[in-house]
């Protein structure tokens, strides 16, 4: 008798025990080691200026696995987290799935300063049927890096077109390999990954073509544009060999990133993380580096695929005032200038664009405030993920020379095509 | 009768609360999932019966992740088995130093896999991978190892052997260390050589071990995700994305129901390996 009781109350301990006493603003937030303990001392001055305590949930680095770790209690309605980081590409899955609280009423009351962030970002990501879900805290687009000491010794210009890149690269990668035999013109990312339909998206936009107009669920991935651009990325790599024939097998952000750094590359289409480091004062390449917008065909408009992470409040959140406390106070003036300044980020609202101490620090913001004008961003329907995911296979398959171009994006076009219609029978 | 039935609950209950708990009630849970078109952007739950199913296997990626899988189980399965028994008879010898080599022969085992997929990774890199650098110097190539369907099962199949020949070389040392002296003594003065002694006397006694090595080791590889998480994702095009990555991907995405079918599919390929073995090895027989 009394083990049993012993075992039962074991068991009890076991399975109520843990539950939590008082319950407290969640914040998950995840990010490269420095960018997560900067966010430990925002949190901090926050809970200082608010007198609200925060428990503060870190993330990993990977993207997928920060989205792991939301989508997990988002699915359960779990009350926490009640704050977050989203990655753009998720803001339209996790809107429709109606896990995200519309913030309008908050934004009324509070006379919140909408007007300060970048509009078309607004527009584009944060604007839901049901109001707007989320804010821009940083803004990312694809640019190009390239060497300017070699541009000028070989006497090019910064290229306009994809057309230029060539002939630059081809000309210039002959005269470096003689001393540097693994110099190669152009590096980007192709590994299978989300990166992948980053740049897939910046060579079709920057021909003129598109993945068609999916608010209206019409799905045009099969069209001419797009396979001259898929042939094009193609011929980088097998035809022109001015990307190294590991471009779909290794290049993510940092490979290219190495590459480019330890001198290996002359152009490079990275996302603006990459300038402070390649500035840095170990860098090779340090005072050699210049940044423009990235090449178009000809007669196209360039196209910077749009990055960054936005932050939302969840609909299962039972703190949901002081949440919005905590998304103005990061989404404020002093907060975003301070992101700015000691991460380097870009933030959502314009206005830190012009402020003298920044651009003081930052000359580099006055090229990515005009290449965000030619931001693209990733479809925002809820389906999105899982376009990606089958297009990366089918985009993967033509870089690697598996499939011809045309035949992976109509391959690609039907798979999507049936899964939605599997979702609507 | 009564006492009987008071051991069995004490001595097996804690186990078939467990496996209920940890084992049972997840796989039941997922069939059940399975059966619903259950994606977090669609308005609500809609039972949709073996519909799933039916698309699974219409998917040509599905039927490709599952011809993956099991083309990397058996090959991986194969050489770990080959290696580790090789491996066990070694390190099973009376030689100097053979206390050393058996710890050492665990290190890979205890490495996390992550750990030991990153390494190989490294390894078999284009640009700057070890692999590369010796080939360079002897030959004057290089490769691009992953880079196609192929090339990538074999970087993945050494990798997954790296790792886990050890673990069945334990197994099967265990099992050799069972097997009675005398046995091979009267094998000798009967004229039989190294091989004969090894097929009618080694291998029948260790049966029950090599199955269960087999066993863990089938059930493993048809599982595997992180090891080709880290070295392909999957890649080129999707060629080595197996069951349980192609059902994480789903997750992902938010269609919790097709990806529950796609588990539900790799939980029967394991089972009836498991069945299989079980049988062919009449395990029962050999363990009494």
């Amino acid at each position: 008798m009394k083990t049993t009781f012993i075992a039962f109350f074991i068991l009890v301990v076991f399975f109520f025990g843990c539950s939590r006493e008082e319950s407290q603003l969640t914040f998950s937030v995840g990010g490269a080691p420095n960018e997560v303990d900067y966010w430990e001392t925002i949190i901090h001055e926050f809970e200082e200026a608010e007198n609200v305590q925060v428990n503060f949930l870190r993330q990993p680095t990977d993207t997928d696995q920060r989205r792991q770790g939301l989508v997990i209690p988002l699915k359960a309605e779990e009350d926490d987290p009640d704050v977050f980081l989203m990655d753009v590409a998720w803001v339209g899955q996790f809107s429709t799935s109606g896990w995200l609280e519309p913030l309008d009423a908050f934004i009324r009351k509070d006379g919140f300063q909408i007007d300060a962030m970048f509009q078309p970002v607004i527009e584009q990501v944060d604007r839901s049927p049901n109001g707007i879900i989320a804010l821009p805290v940083y803004l990312d687009c694809g640019i190009l890096y390239y060497r300017k000491d070699l541009l000028e010794k070989y006497g090019f210009d910064i290229p306009e077109t994809w057309n230029d890149l060539v002939k630059a690269s081809e000309k210039i990668q002959g005269g470096e390999r003689g001393n540097n035999p693994m110099f190669f013109g152009f590096v980007w990312q192709g590994a299978q990954y989300e990166g992948l339909m980053c740049n897939f998206l910046e060579y079709i936009s920057s021909n003129g073509g598109s993945l068609g107009d999916l608010g209206k669920k019409d799905i045009t991935i099969d069209r001419k544009e797009n396979e001259e651009a898929l042939t094009f990325m193609r011929d980088l790599i097998h035809t022109y060999k001015i990307s190294p024939p590991n471009t779909f097998t290794e290049m993510k952000e940092e490979e290219v990133r190495h590459a480019f750094q330890s001198g290996n590359a002359l152009f490079e289409r990275n996302w603006p993380y990459a300038w402070k480091l390649h500035q840095s004062d170990a860098s090779p390449v340090k005072d050699k580096v210049g940044i423009a917008i990235l090449p178009a065909f000809a007669g196209c408009r360039s196209a910077a695929a749009l990055g960054g992470w936005h932050i939302g409040i969840s609909r299962f959140s039972d703190h949901k005032e002081e949440a919005w406390k905590l998304v103005s106070f990061i989404m404020s003036y002093d907060a975003q200038k301070k992101l700015a300044l000691n991460l380097g980020w870009n933030p959502g609202r314009k206005d830190i664009y012009q402020d003298a101490e920044v651009i003081n620090k930052k000359p580099e913001m006055d090229v990515l405030k005009s290449a965000l004008a030619y931001a693209v961003a990733r479809p925002n329907v809820p389906y999105y993920s899982l376009m990606s995911s089958i297009l990366q296979r089918y985009i993967h398959a033509a870089i690697s020379g598996e499939m011809a171009p045309g035949e992976a994006l109509s391959g690609a076009q039907g798979d999507i095509q049936k899964t939605i219609d599997s979702y609507h029978e | 009768m009564n006492r009987n039935f008071k051991n069995l609950v004490i001595f097996l209950g804690p186990l078939v609360v467990f496996v209920s708990l940890f084992a049972l009630i997840p796989v039941i849970g997922t069939f059940w999932i399975s059966l619903f078109r259950d994606v977090s952007f669609l308005p609500e739950k809609k039972f949709v019966g073996i519909s799933q199913y039916v698309k699974l296997f219409r998917d040509g990626q599905t039927l490709r992740s599952i011809w993956f899988t099991f083309i990397f189980a058996l090959t991986s399965v194969f050489l770990e088995m080959l290696l580790g028994v090789m491996a066990a008879l070694v390190i099973n010898e009376n030689f100097r130093g053979r206390n050393v080599l058996r710890g050492m022969i665990l290190i890979p085992w205890a490495i996390p896999s992550v750990v030991g997929a990153r390494i190989w990774q490294l390894i078999f890199r284009y640009d700057y991978g070890a692999a590369n650098y010796v080939l360079r110097g002897v030959f004057g190539i290089h490769i691009n190892w992953t880079a196609t369907p192929l090339g990538a099962l074999c970087v993945l199949v050494v990798a997954d052997a790296w790792r886990t020949t050890s673990f069945v070389a334990i197994i099967i040392l265990a099992g050799l260390q069972t097997v009675p002296e005398e046995l091979y003594e009267q094998g000798r003065i009967d004229g039989a050589d190294l091989f004969k002694r090894f097929f009618h006397i080694t291998l029948p006694a260790i049966k029950p071990v090599v199955i269960v090595a087999l066993l863990f080791r089938t059930i493993d590889a048809l599982r595997v995700f992180d090891i080709l998480y880290i070295i392909t994702n999957g890649g080129p095009s999707g060629a080595t994305t197996s069951l349980s990555l192609y059902s994480y991907q789903y997750f992902l995405m938010g269609d919790f129901g097709y990806g529950s079918a796609v588990s539900v599919i790799l939980f029967l390929m394991a089972f009836l390996c498991s069945l299989f073995y079980l049988k062919a090895g009449r395990f029962r027989e050999a363990v009494s």
